[in-house]
């Protein structure tokens, strides 16, 4: 839940980066960590495996900036992608004010996407939301593959964009998508918070 | 059933005046074993004993005159009396005005030769 | 100096007050989901974040085993290192649950950091404000020019 203070004019949002496993889901937060000045960005923390997989989540804090005389930060954090860690993926999905979705386009990777974005819903909906009140965009990642590996992102849209969310090809270890991808949450999700507060 | 510590501590707490003696983990300032009587605050007298006691062991090193060994209060309604055991517990009692300060001591030290 | 510093000016005090009589090192107050209302003694604004999302993480996976064993929840955790010591506390407020870490050395003790912990916790109780309900929109209208703006910058666009 995002926190908002009036007093001190400060807006924290929490967003997560969800999907199946090894879909880039730390690398667009390796991206982001690489691109943003120092003073922006706080220690990007990962909780890894020895393999480097992600065991808990990575979690990267971001200063955006003034937005309407809010001081505004953002929480970014992954889950981890493997079917098992499911109550870990509950935990940081907690509080979430929004969700990227990171697909792995991938032709045989279809099944898992669908798993976890199946995954996805019912983790909402146990927390009393759901795919529609969630600011929730896709990205369709490794969109730099050889053609005959990967779907496109029509394909993928048709395959896993039930609801018309916005979606965005990548390739997340060039930082391809990964800015429009966190701009088009930030929007939803700032959106979100503002019209929640209108009611 | 009792655990032997309380048992052991009982030695202390017949002794006349005592309202309650406790084994006390110096470096945690939490309680092992109580025999307390009701309106003690074991865990706060603990936490506070421990502290106190860190403290003043620091001065007794500074000042070149050896471990602590034994350390009483005397307040207004009563007295706190301190023993480091040597396993890192202290054995801690808290009396009333009237309390025997001098046998109180040496079946707090047998306490703690027997903690060590 | 370390310092206190506030998000929400009505923990300052019971946070002061609970620093100078525990003798923690540093102190985190925050939400569940790692958010920082307070902080104590943290120097660098980024390990303050880091330490939150990581405290919260703590509390919460501890939360599950806890589940598991049919408890609610643990109200307090603590890790013993060598030089210092990590202390997790939970407590209820108008405000909502609110998560304290506390680290502390050598100087003070698990002991000291509970019995006060009770204190600051009965403190914040008192003190926690009910959430106003705000009327009218936050941001702008034209909020996404600002935003576009901000992570423009951010990315060096």
């Amino acid at each position: 839940m995002s926190l908002v203070n009036f007093t001190t004019r400060e807006i924290t949002c929490k967003i997560v980066y969800y999907g199946p496993g090894r879909s880039g889901k730390t690398t667009n937060l390796q991206y982001i960590y690489g691109r943003v000045p120092d003073d922006r960005r706080g220690r990007m923390v990962s909780l890894a495996t020895e393999t480097e997989r992600t065991l808990f989540f990575d979690f990267l804090p971001l200063e955006l900036g003034t937005i309407s005389g809010f001081t505004t930060r953002f929480h970014l954090y992954t889950v981890p992608g493997q079917v098992y860690y499911n109550s870990t993926r509950k935990l940081v999905l907690q509080g979430a004010d929004g969700v990227v979705f990171v697909a792995d386009s991938q032709v045989r990777q279809l099944d898992e996407n669908i798993e976890s974005l199946q995954n996805l819903q019912s983790n909402l909906i146990e927390m009393d939301d759901d795919m529609r009140s969630m600011p929730l965009v896709l990205q369709y990642n490794k969109q730099d593959l050889p053609p005959q590996l990967i779907l496109r992102p029509l394909e993928l849209d048709e395959a896993l964009n039930f609801w018309g969310l916005p979606s965005f090809a990548s390739d997340a270890l060039r930082g391809v998508g990964v800015f429009e991808t966190l701009k088009a949450i930030s929007e939803q999700v700032l959106r979100k918070l503002s019209e929640e507060a209108s009611q | 059933m009792t655990h032997p510590y309380v048992r052991l501590l009982d030695q202390v707490t017949r002794v006349g005046g005592v309202r309650g003696v406790m084994l006390v983990v110096a470096d945690d300032g939490l309680v092992v074993a109580e025999s307390l009587m009701e309106g003690i605050r074991g865990g706060a007298v603990a936490a506070l004993a421990a502290s106190l006691t860190r403290r003043l062991a620091m001065v007794t090193k500074t000042s070149a005159v050896g471990e602590l060994g034994f350390l009483q209060l005397q307040a207004e309604e009563g007295t706190l009396a301190i023993v480091p055991a040597p396993a890192g517990v202290l054995v801690v009692a808290v009396g009333g005005s009237d309390m025997n300060v001098g046998l109180a001591r040496l079946e707090m030290l047998r306490v703690a030769e027997v903690v060590r | 100096m370390r310092r206190t510093r506030a998000v929400e000016a009505w923990t300052i005090e019971p946070l002061n007050r609970f620093v100078v009589e525990s003798g923690a090192r540093f102190t985190l107050l925050m939400t569940p989901a790692g958010q920082v209302l307070a902080q104590h003694g943290f120097t660098r604004a980024v390990d303050v974040m880091a330490s939150a999302a990581l405290g919260a993480a703590i509390f919460s996976s501890t939360g599950e085993i806890a589940r598991m064993l049919g408890e609610r929840e643990f109200r307090a955790l603590n890790h013993q290192g060598r030089q210092y010591g990590v202390f997790l506390g939970a407590l209820d407020t108008d405000r909502g649950k609110l998560l304290v870490l506390v680290v502390y050395g050598s100087d003070s003790s698990l002991g000291l950091v509970q019995l006060f912990f009770d204190d600051l916790a009965e403190q914040l109780v008192v003190a926690a404000p009910v959430p106003e309900v705000r009327r009218g929109p936050i941001l702008a209208a034209d909020f996404e020019r600002e935003l576009n703006e901000s992570l423009a910058s951010l990315f060096g666009r």
